[in-house]
């Protein structure tokens, strides 16, 4: 019940951030319209990157407790990541058409940190799917996950350093949100849509678990299911358990 | 420090039981050399002909065939393992899991090592490049990067080595974290052999060599749970 | 860890040594079927026991679960006392397994391999022990030929020579005399009276029963994944755990 109050205000949060980003707030100077999907494209890619943070965290979890629940919410996490990955770079092509014309570019590298942060988290899921011991599928995910976390700042770090070597442009830069001296206007919209993004991104992720931690009781239920099946076909079998009469402990 | 010296012994026995069994090995190491210089020549084919262009691009050209190589070399290192079932030996015997990553990490960092050091006359001659123009630095490089390159390649061949598909789950999954490493190594080699013009050398190196140990603790840490079933 | 060690004596007798190996409702599941299906029982300190029972019947997972080299998906499994699970370094300095394959590296010759064993297992006197042990095998004229060349029951020999190495407490043996021709077979029987003299205690799977049953002291029969018989000495089984043990997954809702 709480989670679908939690859906429903999510809903309504999105819509009114997103009516708030279209229509309220005013297009930008410079980049006209266009600079509007940054209110969208800016808190995908946090959500993207919160969710990277929850795997790992979620996989060591799972490696210290040994909780199969652990790796369902290190899945949930995954699966969040790629879509709000994927959607931060739709958003970010689609507004780099307008403004440099081209899809994709290299000079501003933040596509391409996105982008490989997309490849970690399509390997990831890709990978699961080969192993079919719950055990062992999730301490291998973790080992993954944990890799993979940790090479995010790396990225990051060494992808800034790149672009700052070279004069990305400044006019058309969706940095610009981020400044300081963005108006108060364009920086609320921003958060109000982030505080929407999360929302919903929390919603998604207790579904997501939700579904994950039933398909993961069925399976335990059939394993548990069969363990009594077979001791219930070898005792009517009248093979009967019989302890040694002497020396035995 | 006893226990650490234990290890340490640990880790140096496998990894000169590593070498051995490369040099032995039906010269795999040679065959892989071979394809990384294949791989270099098609580049020329692929991007030439103009001559500076590919002087230009030589630098990572060369880390791509390392990587490409590097792909191959990792997974060897581990196939050696699987062929008797060796590693579930190996994970029965009362040692540290790290010294035993460390062992297999260090038997790859010779090996990668090996394969750029002799990859590097290849493309001075393939691509017309100065290379005693860079001195020591391309070789600080060409050791940063192998150090890498093994610490995550290990790993992630540990993980692979008794999956489905692992021929293809292996690049797969290492390319995209070995991207970081694949950057500065190529941006150090520029600047390495334009003689460092704009000071860029030591950042990129610096980074490499954070990369190197986060993933030498994160490889140490984590291998252990893959010898488990 | 989710374990903790658990010691099991029965509630009469207080005096009870502990057992070399105790298992409690040990079970493992593999996707969907039960390779063991809860098996309790105690194995006696210093005892020779053998596992008989068709293939499939959890032999083999039973051995790989007391050697470390598989985590039980329900119960627990104790040698000398020490849960597997919780910490398995401590058991692997007790125990020497000799599985199907015999784990070696083709490359290198069979010194090497022993050598490179012999500095794995932490022993120091690697120079005199190997040639000591290849001798012991009847591999000394083969010590330095790569061990690609060598034949199965080569192999097995070499294998036999890497568990002497260990020196361990707990010998557990899966089909040791497989691949073996009547030299090898006997050289098998002599390692097991030799191990019993020595005070180790030694479970060997196998299909040559009749072999063993005369070496051995006790027997248990596994069907299924179930023990469904047991008989000679130093060998039974137990009810299921006294301490209450936590299964490895817990399915309740917590």
């Amino acid at each position: 019940m709480k989670t679908r109050i939690l859906g429903v205000v999510a809903l309504l949060a999105v819509l009114a951030a997103a009516a708030n980003a279209l229509f309220v707030v005013p297009a930008d100077l410079n980049q006209g319209d266009a600079q509007r999907i940054m209110y969208v494209h800016v808190p995908s890619a946090w959500l993207g990157y919160l969710s990277g943070g929850v795997t790992a965290l979620a996989g060591i979890g799972y490696l210290w407790k040994r909780d199969l629940r652990l790796d369902a919410i290190a899945l949930s996490a995954a699966e969040m990541g790629v879509m709000f990955t994927a959607f931060a770079i739709w958003g970010g092509m689609m507004w780099a058409r307008p403004i440099w014309g081209v899809f994709w570019q290299w000079e501003d590298p933040r596509l391409t940190t996105t982008a490989l942060l997309l490849a970690l988290y399509a390997g990831y899921l890709l990978f699961r799917r080969l192993t079919d011991d719950p055990h062992r599928r999730a301490a291998r995910a973790a080992v993954v996950g944990l890799v993979a976390a940790a090479d995010i700042p790396i990225v990051h770090f060494s992808v800034e350093w790149w672009r700052g070597l070279h004069q990305g442009p400044t006019i058309g830069s969706p940095d610009k949100l981020l400044t300081p001296a963005a108006p108060s206007q364009f920086v609320i919209a921003l958060l109000a849509m982030l505080g929407a993004f999360t929302l919903a991104w929390a919603w998604l992720m207790i579904r997501r678990y939700q579904l994950a931690r039933i398909q993961w009781q069925l399976e335990e239920h059939g394993r548990l299911g069969r363990l009594s099946a077979a001791r219930r076909a070898a005792t009517s079998t009248s093979a009967s358990v019989q302890a040694s009469t002497e020396g035995a402990p | 420090m006893t226990g650490a010296r234990a290890d340490l012994a640990i880790a140096w026995a496998i990894a000169r039981k590593d070498a051995l069994s490369e040099l032995r090995g039906r010269q795999a190491a040679g065959s892989t050399l071979f394809f990384a210089a294949l791989v270099l020549l098609l580049f020329g084919f692929a991007l030439g002909p103009d001559s500076r262009k590919l002087a230009e691009a030589a630098p990572g050209l060369l880390w791509l065939a390392i990587v490409f190589g590097g792909l191959l070399t990792v997974a060897r290192l581990h196939q050696v393992e699987t062929d008797d079932d060796a590693l579930d030996q190996l994970a029965r015997y009362p040692v540290d899991r790290r010294a035993i990553y460390l062992g297999k990490a260090l038997a790859g960092l010779l090996a990668m090592a090996v394969l750029g050091g002799l990859l590097l006359p290849v493309v001075g001659i393939m691509y017309s490049v100065d290379l005693l123009a860079a001195g020591p630095g391309l070789l600080l490089t060409l050791l940063l990067g192998a150090i890498g390159f093994a610490a995550v390649g290990t790993l992630y061949a540990g993980v692979t080595v008794r999956m489905r598909a692992r021929e293809v789950m292996l690049p797969l999954l290492m390319l995209p974290a070995i991207a970081p490493l694949l950057l500065a190594a190529v941006k150090a080699t520029t600047a390495a052999l334009a003689g460092d013009p704009l000071g860029e050398f030591w950042p990129w190196v610096q980074l490499l060599a954070g990369f190197d140990v986060i993933m030498l603790i994160a490889g140490g840490a984590g291998y252990g749970f893959l010898l488990e079933e | 860890m989710p374990q903790t060690t658990i010691y099991s004596a029965p509630p009469n007798s207080p005096l009870v040594p502990i057992p070399a190996v105790a298992t409690h409702e040990v079970a493992r599941l593999f996707g969907g079927s039960a390779a063991l299906a809860g098996v309790s029982l105690s194995v006696e300190r210093g005892r020779l026991v053998t596992l008989v029972g068709p293939n499939g019947a959890g032999k083999t997972t039973l051995l790989r679960i007391l050697a470390t080299s598989l985590r039980p998906t329900f119960g627990a499994a104790l040698v000398d006392g020490i849960d597997v699970v919780a910490r398995p370094e401590l058991v692997r300095r007790r125990v020497a397994f000799l599985a199907h394959a015999t784990g070696l590296y083709d490359d290198l010759t069979a010194t090497e391999n022993l050598r490179f064993a012999a500095t794995m297992l932490g022993r120091a006197d690697a120079a005199d022990a190997v040639p000591a042990t290849l001798a012991d095998v009847g591999l000394a004229a083969d010590a330095d030929r790569r061990v690609r060349g060598f034949s199965a029951g080569m192999r097995r020999r070499l294998a036999l020579g890497r568990l002497l190495l260990a020196e361990p407490s707990l010998v557990l043996l899966d089909e040791p005399h497989a691949a073996l021709d009547a030299d090898g077979m006997a050289l098998v029987d002599r390692l097991l009276e030799r191990w019993r003299e020595g005070g180790a205690t030694v479970m060997v799977a196998s299909h040559h029963a009749d072999r063993i049953m005369d070496l051995a002291d006790g027997w248990a029969r596994l069907d299924g994944g179930l023990l469904v018989e047991t008989g000679g000495r130093g060998i039974g089984a137990t009810a299921p755990a006294l301490a209450r043990t936590a299964p490895a997954t817990a399915v309740a809702d917590r």
